[in-house]
């Protein structure tokens, strides 16, 4: 039995500027993996290998079990797309797509589209470029959700939607995978939205992943020690992550809070979030 | 079913949901053989990751509160007093361990906590 | 793929009224001018500017990027392209033939067919040889690249041609592209398919290892 919707095995791919180490992910069915990093941290461009839309990649990628390059269109019939800032033609509207896309996807469903447009308060024959930013974004994923795709990719979606438009659609992302066969991944540097309904975690920093694990791992389990010089001096290197020094104080991100309260008894162990998170990890010192 | 999670009181979000749910079973709210919401909709009201409920849920069928029916759901367990008691006194230790802990803390000592305790008891 | 043929047929349509607006224009002229007007130029002309729109509305959206993460996407955009420039071209050359027609009729009373379609075929040959060249262009170095390009190419071959006539004596060239004349009608279609198809298959080839 196949587990994993999607593997990403050692992928790597060269720029001139910049490299792509060694990715190595994988997402099981049902479950949401959030994908974080800065801008340009690689984010897009492993999505862009997992789809093909670049080639020139070595490593392997899975998705349903299937190699992602030996079966192009079979893996692409059952993956939902929204691609930051690549879309269909803003001249066109969003009637035009239900009939350019009832001829690209086999499983292409009207219904569940003009349904969709309906829920998202979208109007059916206006020109793409007079919608907003959250409206085109709705409209992108409304399209990405119209062929029952088994997996969502999703680059970036909630980037230029307020925060309630984000919050109806996080709701739709949960709603997707109340289908135990559907998983999403889901790329953002809004942590926030990750930090709630994300299963796994995989940060990647200039090209290579830093961690990958399960949001509970990570967030209720690592935490930021704030303590004095003379107490950071007693801790043992083995037991830091990350620290930075401040005027008044150093702060330490451990991997284990309650083990590391209990071997140092220093109090101040604060919660993290992923924004604190990923702050530490880029620029903390090792 | 009511349960409300804090994002900010420093308790794994699992471990609200496991200790809410629980509480209910106790209270005898969630009765006997009562299917429990599934995971994936109780992370989608809940609006957190399916992995924190599937913790959650784990840790209750461990701990024997809850019985996994495969492909079925979740259900009550029927659970015996002693189990309940023995959770009870768990917990009220923990908190006289902290209320024990400050007073040293504060050299305040044996006798004014006893009494405190005995008042208390009286005013119920 | 019929999805992506539509697709740039819509984006035809969202321009309509100004294509609607061109064609009358054209078709009065033909009728106002006494003169031989001849508006099959109008042949090349339309289709270029508007196939090369549809290339634009792409880019500006980055739509080559997502028509490759849709299923066989990669591997029908540029064959819709090709197709759809077919289907516009004769759409264009029936309608510049029904005008032809229609004016020369009120205007001599008379209908040469023959001549007509002789002429029509010439232009669409013409347009496709030309289409045939800018297509890889564009899809190898993009729409603004390929612009300049072929400006650039444009003017260069009118000012290589312009260079020869003055030294070369054309005469007897002429003289053998007269009795060429009579077999142009077979020859320039056989010419223009040939040049049709290398150029699908250079494009394909570029398209292919195309990164977005």
């Amino acid at each position: 039995m196949m587990n994993n919707i999607l593997e990403v095995k050692n992928l790597s791919k060269e720029y001139n500027d910049f490299e792509l180490k060694n990715v190595s992910f994988e997402l099981p069915k049902g479950m949401i993996l959030g994908f974080i990093g800065e801008n340009g941290a690689g984010k897009t461009t492993t999505i862009k290998s997992i789809l093909n839309i670049v080639n020139d990649y070595t490593g392997e990628i899975n998705v349903f079990g299937m190699n992602n390059r030996k079966n192009d269109k079979a893996v692409k019939e059952d993956i939902g797309i929204v691609l930051d800032d690549m879309f269909f033609p803003e001249i066109l509207n969003p009637t035009d797509i239900n009939v350019i896309m009832k001829d690209i996807y086999v499983n292409w469903d009207s219904k569940l589209y003009f349904k969709y447009l309906k829920e998202f308060s979208l109007p059916t024959n206006k020109q793409i470029k007079a919608f907003s930013k959250g409206m085109r974004k709705k409209l992108e994923i409304a399209t990405a959700l119209s062929h029952h795709p088994k997996l969502l990719i999703l680059d970036e979606p909630t980037s230029g939607l307020d925060p309630v438009a984000r919050n109806e659609v996080i709701d739709i992302f949960q709603d997707f995978i109340q289908n135990e066969e559907c998983s999403i991944l889901l790329s953002s540097h809004i942590t926030t939205d990750l930090e709630h309904i994300a299963d796994y975690i995989v940060f990647i920093n200039k090209g290579e992943i830093l961690l990958s694990k399960t949001r509970d791992e990570l967030l209720e389990e690592y935490g930021i020690v704030k303590c004095t010089e003379t107490e950071f001096k007693k801790i043992n290197d083995s037991d830091l992550i990350r620290y930075r020094k401040s005027k008044y104080e150093y702060e330490v991100l451990v991997e284990n809070k309650k083990e590391f309260n209990k071997k140092y008894s220093i109090n101040t162990i604060d919660k993290i979030t992923l924004e604190d998170l990923m702050v530490m990890m880029i620029k903390g010192v090792k | 079913m009511e349960i409300i999670i804090s994002n900010s009181s420093g308790i794994p979000i699992y471990e609200q949901i496991k200790e809410q749910i629980k509480a209910k079973i106790i209270s005898n709210e969630l009765k006997v053989n009562e299917l429990l919401p599934s995971i994936r909709s109780l992370a989608k009201d809940l609006r957190c990751s399916v992995i924190t409920t599937k913790n959650a849920y784990e840790e209750l069928v461990h701990e024997g509160y809850v019985i996994n029916v495969p492909s079925k759901g979740f259900y009550v367990a029927e659970i015996n007093d002693e189990v309940v008691r023995e959770e009870l006194l768990n917990k009220i230790e923990l908190l006289l361990d902290e209320a024990v802990r400050i007073a040293k803390l504060n050299s305040v000592d044996k006798k004014t906590i006893l009494e405190m305790i005995n008042i208390l008891y009286e005013e119920e | 793929m019929k999805g992506l043929i539509k697709k740039d047929f819509l984006l035809v349509k969202s321009n309509i009224k100004v294509l609607v607006i061109l064609f009358i224009v054209i078709g009065f002229m033909s009728f106002t001018f006494n003169g031989e007007m001849n508006i099959s130029f109008v042949l090349p002309f339309m289709s270029v500017v508007i196939m090369l729109s549809t290339f634009s509305y792409d880019a500006y959206n980055k739509w080559d990027a997502y028509v490759t993460a849709l299923p066989d996407g990669r591997k029908n955009s540029i064959k819709s392209k090709y197709i759809a420039t077919i289907i516009l071209l004769f759409m264009i050359a029936i309608g510049v033939s029904i005008i032809t027609a229609i004016s020369t009729y009120i205007k001599d009373n008379t209908l040469d067919f023959g001549a007509i379609l002789e002429m029509v075929l010439v232009m669409l040959s013409t347009t496709i040889i030309m289409q045939s060249i800018m297509y890889p262009v564009i899809y190898k170095f993009g729409l603004e690249k390929a612009r300049i390009g072929i400006f650039v190419g444009a003017f260069g071959l009118g000012f290589l041609a312009s260079l020869i006539s003055k030294y070369v004596d054309f005469k007897p060239i002429i003289q053998h592209l007269d009795m060429l004349n009579n077999y142009l009608t077979f020859i320039l279609p056989i010419v223009t398919i040939i040049l049709l198809y290398i150029s699908y298959k250079i494009s394909e080839k570029v398209y292919k290892n195309k990164e977005f």
